[in-house]
């Protein structure tokens, strides 16, 4: 008899949180962690990430060749680039994780 | 691709790697995929996790309806490459007629009750998603919509959201319709890990 296992969504949203905004990289954690609340609409950081990270949260199709150049540039490295890109996606996606989830949980403990 | 790194691989061994299967499979390997190579302990192996799992783990929904959903929080975010991505795949296993109906309009596509109350959902998490609402979640499920079904439906819609903004970030490469159509086949069979 075939079990299927169903998909911890929640559990794998928090590793994936935890990895991204609080686990090593060539960024501080607390850098990855300010992109990421921008990009989910948060406070201002500091420049160049700000703009970058506001970008990917408002509209990464706008995101321009001189906005990701400029992180390049202070940072000198393009891992460190491609962490602050994954840390703002990842906070607007983790926005909409949170928000979603929350109402999903208000209607379901409701009828519980 | 705005960082060459993520394009010709980090290390001898993805750069090997991604030669090697443009070679097999007669095309370009897809930026997508350059990305879940990179830097991948970082990102790629928990992103890649959470993603084989959103969409081809057990699920009320078909494969086709997760990779339409894809699509359209791809629609929802402007990210071209990653409508034209999930469009493809999701129609391998649906009609291309009713992936293109959904892509134009959802509500009055050729999908069932079910799929087009989760679209709206989603569509208000990848819009509006600070005017989510207890009532958005409840009318899903009045729909006919289960707990699970509505969970894995949340699941891809972030994960999709994170992946379009990365994807237009970092300026993915447009493949061609039929580059496109390979790409489907390989993501058909060999998932996101």
């Amino acid at each position: 008899m075939k079990i299927s296992i169903r998909p911890d969504h929640r559990a794998m949203a928090e590793a994936l949180r935890r990895r991204v905004l609080e686990g090593p990289g060539e960024t501080r954690p607390e850098l990855r962690r300010a992109s990421a609340e921008r990009a989910a609409g948060g406070p201002a950081t500091e420049a160049p990430f700000d703009d970058l990270a506001r970008q990917v949260g408002e509209g990464a199709h706008s995101v321009t060749d001189a906005q990701v150049a400029s992180v390049l540039t202070a940072m000198g490295s393009e891992k460190a680039t491609f962490e602050i890109i994954a840390a703002a996606a990842l906070g607007a996606g983790l926005l909409r994780w949170d928000q979603a989830m929350k109402v999903f949980d208000e209607v379901t403990n409701a009828s519980a | 691709m705005r960082l060459p790194e993520i394009e010709r691989g980090d290390g001898f061994a993805n750069r090997l790697l991604i030669r090697f299967i443009s070679m097999a499979s007669g095309m370009r390997l897809p930026d997508a995929a350059r990305v879940a190579f990179y830097h991948k302990n970082f990102f790629g192996v928990p992103m890649g996790r959470w993603t084989q799992a959103a969409m081809r783990g057990p699920s009320p929904w078909s494969v086709a309806e997760r990779e339409l959903m894809a699509c359209m929080v791809a629609k929802w975010n402007a990210c071209a490459f990653c409508v034209g991505a999930h469009a493809a795949v999701a129609a391998k296993q649906m009609q291309r007629a009713a992936v293109d109906e959904a892509i134009s309009d959802f509500r009055t596509a050729s999908i069932s009750g079910r799929l087009k109350s989760t679209l709206a959902f989603l569509e208000i998490m990848t819009l509006h998603p600070k005017d989510m609402k207890a009532e958005h979640a409840k009318a899903v499920l009045n729909a006919g919509v289960s707990a699970d079904a509505l969970t894995d439906a949340i699941a891809v819609g972030t994960l999709f959201s994170i992946v379009t903004r990365y994807a237009d970030a970092l300026d993915f490469a447009m493949p061609t319709p039929e580059e496109f159509e390979l790409a489907a086949s390989m993501l058909l069979k060999r998932g996101y890990v």
